[in-house]
């Protein structure tokens, strides 16, 4: 026996145009919900949360319509003594709440505000003899963490802190037979973990580890017929996969492989066009990190009413123009 | 937030929703703000278990309060006797699968687990590998799980013959499970090693894997996980390390060595230049862009 395609059909009164304004609307609403149900249960997201929803405003051109000094008095609220920073006040600091604050600082510029030299000491200490990275102290090891350690530190202008060497070396160690790439040594391929190896190799200067045609091809086969995107072999489409695939695709230069046209439908068809926002799949619920994701996707895609995303940091581009940061793409 | 269909509901159940889901609120407002009272006071008892374990059970995902967790057993374990310490990480363990069952993709419940396997006193092994393939029935695509199971094989050093055999097990009962197919990646270097083959594995293992996907295929030629994984079996190791060519150039007094694979000289490799059986000294070997990244390229200055 073997598993029949997964895919989704479109339906016919799907979204088929982007609904820019009431996206930014949907964001700055889903801020003003402190007290929500919703809002309350994903307080562990809180920090990830915000630098979705304020990319998704930058994206868009509202970053304006956030209190500027509100979100950052909450960030520099989360910075602990350690030098991390936690997904919110009361949390512990954790490696994937310190890479979205320092997002979140850059975007609007005020990085200065916070103490950079502890975080840099933070996350140099969680860096392992074999190059790979904890999460926070209690051990746990993944390519996500390489990922955002050497993002954090490159939007610091601090890369050169760690051993570098040592950290691609352990992120080529979680390479697999089909040329993608995995959480540690041993773990199956998966896009998100693709795009993270991918997006760490850039920032390295290493890509030259990655087999571009073979990778290429792994990606591009997570298109269905539908034109959405999935994350590994044999799973359900999900907007969220427009950009881990996408943006890795464009790092390695072969985002052409893919229909963009189809990839284009899917996305538009998971826009909610009550309330704005997209969703994992058409019909849905929406939430900030698939809003992100399909806005910063269609970008890539070539909408020019969304502003250019930065591939490797899912950042507006003309904001990491100003910056120092080497990207390095095939 | 995967998955979740918008439902149109009759204002009826929208005010049921709302009723319930204000109570669940109170009560997780409620519980943290108990525990971080009590994390302040540097209370790590086991009444901070029951507390977290009541918001853990229904959000696996709060990360912080499994770090919670982990102070108070470390806290307990300076204390307690082995006997009930063996006992109180034995209900943690029975409190994890509560949690795996109601999320099985929560990586904060699976790292956990990985924490207190590391710190019972007499962890029981085999059980963990069944509880793995109790779960992979229920996803045999469960990632999250298949970490897990090379943590418990490293830890209880199961012979990776075995492995191999689950493997082969999954993929007669589906053979599209890609997650095995890649498992089988990992263990064919380990079981039938052969330095002299391209990718370090037998021939024969290799023929043998080809047979067994070549069903796959032509039982559903559509499938992309044997197609992936042929791919793989047919494909070539990496090539060695060699110069392809070399140039020199009198005009702009330079030399130009390209090879076969993406060096970094000045790094770990040292390239030397010999002319009449004489090193050519202070020769500087930069990359075409003129830095000192790994390239297949360099030129001398």
């Amino acid at each position: 026996m073997g598993t029949s395609v997964k895919d989704i059909v479109i339906p016919s009164n799907a979204p088929k145009s982007l609904l820019l304004l009431k996206h930014a609307d949907y964001i700055v609403s889903y801020g003003d919900k402190k007290d929500d149900y919703e809002y309350v249960m994903t307080e562990y997201l809180r920090m990830n949360g915000m630098y979705w929803g304020l990319t998704s405003l930058a994206l868009v051109g509202h970053l304006d319509k956030m209190n500027r000094s509100e979100v950052i008095e909450f960030v520099l609220k989360c910075q602990q003594d350690c030098g991390g920073f936690s997904c919110s006040i009361g949390h512990d600091p954790h490696l994937l709440s310190t890479l979205s604050a320092i997002q979140i600082l850059t975007l609007y510029d005020a990085v200065e505000s916070v103490n950079t030299d502890a975080v840099v000491r933070w996350i140099k200490s969680l860096q392992q003899t074999d190059g790979s990275f904890y999460g926070d102290k209690w051990g746990e090891v993944d390519t996500r963490f390489s990922f955002c350690a050497v993002a954090c530190l490159a939007l610091l202008g601090r890369l050169d802190e760690i051993n570098v060497d040592k950290a691609v070396e352990f992120v080529v160690s979680c390479m697999n037979f089909d040329g993608a790439f995995g959480c540690r040594p041993g773990s199956e391929s998966h896009s998100g973990q693709v795009y993270c190896c991918v997006g760490m190799l850039s920032l390295a200067g290493r890509l030259h580890h990655v087999n571009a045609d073979q990778l290429g091809w792994w990606l591009c086969e997570r298109q269905l017929p539908s034109g959405g995107l999935n994350g590994r072999p044999e799973k359900l489409p999900d907007v969220c996969y427009s950009w881990w695939v996408l943006a890795s695709l464009k790092i390695i230069g072969r985002l052409h492989w893919i229909d963009k046209n189809k990839l284009i439908e899917f996305i538009l068809a998971c826009q909610d066009e009550e309330t704005g926002g997209f969703a994992d799949r058409p019909g849905d619920m929406v939430d900030p990190f698939h809003t992100l994701f399909g806005l910063a996707g269609l970008s890539l895609l070539g909408d020019t009413t969304v502003k250019a995303v930065n591939p490797v940091l899912c950042m507006p581009e003309e904001l990491l123009k100003k910056s120092k940061i080497q990207f390095q793409y095939l | 937030m995967h998955g979740r269909l918008k439902v149109k509901s009759t204002e009826e159940q929208i005010e049921a929703k709302k009723k319930d889901r204000e109570k669940k609120l109170l009560l997780y407002n409620g519980a943290m703000s108990k525990i971080f009272l009590k994390k302040q006071d540097g209370e790590l008892d086991q009444e901070m278990l029951l507390l977290s374990g009541e918001v853990l059970v229904v959000n696996p995902d709060v990360y912080t309060l499994w770090n919670f967790r982990k102070e108070t057993f470390l806290e307990l374990s300076k204390c307690l006797p082995g006997e009930q310490l063996q006992k109180l990480y034995q209900s943690e363990l029975y409190f994890l699968e509560a949690c795996l069952k109601k999320n099985p993709k929560s990586y904060g419940s699976w790292h956990h687990r990985c924490f207190v396997m590391d710190h019972m006193p007499d962890p029981d092994w085999k059980r963990e590998l069944e509880l793995c393939n109790q779960f992979l029935q229920l996803d045999e695509r469960n990632f999250h799980c298949w970490d897990y199971r090379r943590f418990v094989v490293h830890s209880a050093k199961i012979p990776p013959e075995e492995e191999f055999e689950f493997s082969l097990r999954l993929i007669n009962n589906n053979f599209s499970n890609y997650s095995s197919w890649h498992y089988r990646s990992k263990l064919l270097p380990i079981l039938f090693p052969d330095a002299t083959q391209p990718m370090g594995v037998s021939e024969n293992a290799l023929l043998k894997e080809y047979e067994l996907v070549q069903n796959g295929f032509f039982t559903d030629p559509d499938d992309q996980s044997n197609w992936f994984y042929h791919r793989w079996l047919m494909g070539r190791g990496n090539q060695t390390l060699n110069i392809n060519c070399f140039y020199v150039s009198r005009e702009v007094n330079c030399v130009l060595v390209s090879f076969t694979q993406h060096i970094q000289i000045g790094k770990k490799t040292d390239l030397k230049l010999e002319c009449n059986g004489q090193t050519m000294p202070g020769t500087v070997w930069l990359n075409p862009n003129r830095t000192s990244q790994p390239s297949c390229l360099w030129i001398s200055f």
